[in-house]
């Protein structure tokens, strides 16, 4: 099951996490990254299913691009063992992953094809299909127009359109996205979001970081969330919504107090601010009490309720179940 | 293709398609001729700078007057038999025949160019018009101290030139003394030209006193040892040094200089190379595809090609023209200097320091710059690492004054002085088994300096450390 940017769910295909006698793309075990005193990676063991969208999940400096540089060879793991599409890191199968990294950029008096076609030809593309590719990737993305421009005319969002499609021109079986969506404005952000599926529906295996919980939400079939260089929980969307309490958001009329009227019943309401008069509070449904029972506690407290509307956690309040306020992302 | 050869060819082709390359390959020439013939073509545009002499002794004044008019025409010939030796080498030894033959300056230079716009015409074109260095006038007055309006520029001459300086010539209980009068304090050469016109005078005064013939006393005035430098080699024959033994240590000097500044250029575009690519974020990209170790000698690779093409452009345009000259002017100074810049074991030398010099700079320099994360960090790690590279430069002077000076010889097989002190020593003989030995220990120092090169390289780019970081700030995660 994989949940669509629209709200809804696609059960075209079952999630490839679950297919059966599934390989693993890659597998991490026991990585550990140490700078001089200072450990950014700990212990940190996970493994990312062929095929699969995966999501590494967590605030600045929680060892994020520390992990994904480890897993593209960059960095050498302080200790820990990495198995990518089968065997160990070599250049050999380095050239089977593509990598945007989280710090990105291209050669600024390069041409977008140029640029392309050079990455693409240092992973191994013969040079003629590079440049094929990279004129029909550009044209793919509204970018044909553009492909003889120098980076450096280019706007920021196209430049960052160029690199994506820098990673992916040597058609890899594993994309490594550090960060992909920061920088991009909400259309970008929507078109990225589909290159991926995209991706992922021609058969590659997409690993991305970001600490931005929607897009994960969105896009994600497994996810991994790290803080403080630790993993603190790995599996499917639904299991890390699951792990968070459902919440509802209700609305009084007047000067009510809700939180004080439901406590003696067992009630955890918040006030959430008031709008056009009426006050907005939010109840955190645990404890067995569901929104059937928080319902009937306000119709016999008498509560002068303008809006009662049961919702579904985010991944943002998962997290904060699972590690606490300080060491969580934003949510966007 | 390899990676290496990828990473080459971009930094190649992004050098060459800048317009700077282009600017570079074209006026580096006509800079080079504008500093060699410049000073040259400046000092025959001034024109002669005016004096005058107020003598207490006609005899005094007239002896100075003298020496001047024959420093001119010494510097007339000079200037016209490097021109003939050039221009009309055939026809030298008549031009100058009839140059000295002729009663003064004016006449004998005449005399030449006559001779050569019969003997040779084509080469009557370019016959030089000598200036001389001064101009001697009657003083405007009589006395120094009415002169000095003239000389600090309060007063222009008759024709409204200015008057460059005053020889006053005294004569103390009958010794002569010299004042020399001009604001241009530093410029003491008319003095010096005075000073010995009337020793020469007071000599010839004396020898008259003790009652010797005047004309005898002139021959013992011209009295003057024949002095010749030999070279005790084998391999130099007779041992008669000339200029063409003396030409392959100016070729050398020359060539060090210009190894030392292409070495340097190419480095600084290595430096900025990287610190540009360290700013623009590409490195990460490409260390998924290449080694640091790979990405540093394709880097290497690409802007050794861009020296390689400079190379051959000016190798191209100098060879042609060392060659011409060379084989038109074989007599002539220039034609000896130039045959000397072709000598095999300096060519060897300087293609020996070329590649070592230019890879074990241009590695520390890749290494450097990886540390830095702007032009204006890096500015402040070169500048005690300028005063090192600035030590191959200090030792040149006293490795042409003796090459093989123990110190000289001891500093050569030093690698950072190698490739510059190999050039210097070369002319002197060197061995071929000492240039080979010295272009082994350049080899292992090369190999040794790109292995640490490409340990920085990779803490620089991969776990990007830099100068900030290691002066406080923590290295990123």
């Amino acid at each position: 099951m994989r949940p669509t940017g629209e709200g809804g769910l696609i059960w075209a295909r079952p999630p490839p996490y679950i297919w059966p006698r599934m390989n693993a793309a890659l597998e991490a075990e026991g990585l550990v990254k140490r700078y001089g005193a200072r450990t950014a990676v700990q212990d940190l063991s996970f493994s990312v299913p062929q095929g699969a969208i995966y999501g590494v999940l967590g605030p600045n400096g929680a060892g994020k691009s520390s992990t994904l540089r480890m897993l593209v060879g960059v960095l050498r793991p302080s200790a820990g063992r990495i198995s990518l599409l089968g065997g160990p890191i070599s250049r050999d199968m380095l050239r089977r992953v593509g990598y945007l990294p989280e710090e990105r950029g291209l050669y600024r008096s390069m041409s977008a094809r140029g640029a392309i076609a050079y990455l693409a030809r240092l992973k191994g593309t013969p040079s003629s299909v590079a440049y094929k590719r990279a004129d029909a990737l550009l044209e793919a993305h509204g970018l044909g127009k553009m492909r003889r421009k120098k980076i450096k005319t280019l706007s920021k969002g196209m430049a960052q359109k160029v690199q994506v499609l820098a990673a992916i021109a040597h058609e890899p079986d594993f994309i490594i996205f550090d960060e992909p969506f920061s920088g991009l404005d909400p259309v970008n952000q929507r078109v990225l979001e589909d290159t991926i599926r995209a991706q992922a529906a021609a058969g590659r295996t997409i690993l991305f970081s970001t600490h931005v919980m929607e897009h994960a939400e969105r896009l994600c079939d497994r996810i991994l969330l790290i803080a403080h260089g630790q993993k603190a929980f790995e599996g499917t969307v639904p299991e890390a919504l699951a792990l968070a309490p459902s919440v509802a958001v209700l609305e009084t009329d007047g000067d009510y107090d809700l939180a004080a009227a439901l406590a003696p019943r067992g009630f955890n309401i918040e006030f959430d601010g008031e709008e056009h008069g009426n006050k907005r509070w939010r109840a955190r449904l645990e404890n067995g009490h569901g929104s059937r029972q928080l319902l009937a506690a306000c119709v016999e407290a008498g509560a002068p309720l303008s809006l009662f509307e049961p919702a579904r956690a985010s991944l943002h309040e998962a997290f904060v179940a699972l590690v606490g306020d300080k060491a969580m992302p934003a949510a966007e | 293709m390899s990676s290496i050869l990828l990473v080459a060819r971009r930094d190649y082709l992004a050098y060459v398609g800048a317009w700077g390359f282009w600017l570079s390959l074209f006026t580096a020439p006509l800079i080079i001729a504008a500093l060699m013939f410049g000073p040259l073509l400046l000092a025959r545009a001034e024109p002669p700078r005016v004096l005058t002499i107020v003598a207490e002794r006609a005899e005094d004044g007239a002896a100075v007057s003298e020496a001047f008019a024959q420093m001119a025409l010494e510097d007339a010939r000079r200037e016209v038999a490097a021109y003939v030796a050039a221009a009309a080498p055939s026809h030298a030894e008549t031009a100058l025949a009839a140059f000295d033959g002729a009663p003064n300056r004016e006449a004998a230079i005449q005399a030449a160019r006559h001779i050569v716009s019969m003997q040779a015409p084509n080469a009557l074109a370019a016959f030089p018009i000598p200036s001389p260095r001064y101009r001697i006038i009657d003083a405007p007055e009589g006395d120094i101290q009415a002169l000095r309006p003239y000389l600090d520029g309060t007063r222009t001459l008759s024709d409204g030139g200015a008057l460059y300086g005053a020889l006053h010539l005294r004569r103390v209980e009958n010794a002569p003394t010299i004042e020399y009068w001009s604001v241009n304090l530093s410029h003491d050469e008319p003095s010096n030209i005075a000073r010995r016109a009337l020793r020469l005078e007071m000599q010839r005064e004396a020898l008259a006193g003790q009652g010797l013939d005047p004309i005898e006393a002139d021959r013992l005035q011209e009295l003057n040892p024949q002095v010749s430098q030999r070279d005790p080699r084998p391999s130099a024959g007779e041992g008669q040094v000339t200029l063409r033994q003396r030409a392959p240590f100016f070729a050398a000097l020359a060539l060090s200089f210009i190894l030392w500044s292409v070495v340097f250029s190419v480095a600084n575009m290595l430096l900025s190379g990287v610190i540009e690519e360290k700013s623009n974020k590409i490195l990460d990209t490409l260390l998924t595809s290449v080694t640091p170790l790979e990405m540093l000698i394709g880097k290497l690779l690409g802007v050794a090609a861009v020296s390689a093409t400079l190379f051959l452009f000016w190798g191209a345009l100098g060879g042609t023209l060392l060659s011409t000259a060379a084989a038109s002017m074989g007599n002539s100074m220039f034609g000896q200097v130039a045959a000397a810049f072709l000598e095999p074991r300096l060519l060897v030398a300087f293609a020996i320091g070329f590649v070592a010099g230019y890879l074990m700079y241009g590695a520390i320099f890749l290494a450097l710059g990886s540390l830095c994360e702007s032009i204006q960090e890096a500015q402040t790690l070169l500048g005690p690492v300028a005063l090192v590279l600035a030590m191959p430069m200090m030792l040149i002077t006293p490795a042409l004054d003796n090459p093989n000076a123990p110190i000289i010889e001891m500093a050569s097989w030093v690698p950072i002085f190698t490739p510059f002190l190999l050039l210097i020593r070369a002319p002197s003989g060197l061995a071929w088994t000492e240039i080979a030995g010295m272009a082994g220990v350049m080899l292992i120092a090369v190999i040794v300096i790109l292995l640490l090169a490409a340990q920085i390289f990779r803490a620089g780019v991969v776990n990007q450390l830099s100068v900030s970081s290691l002066f406080g700030r923590k290295a990123k995660g």
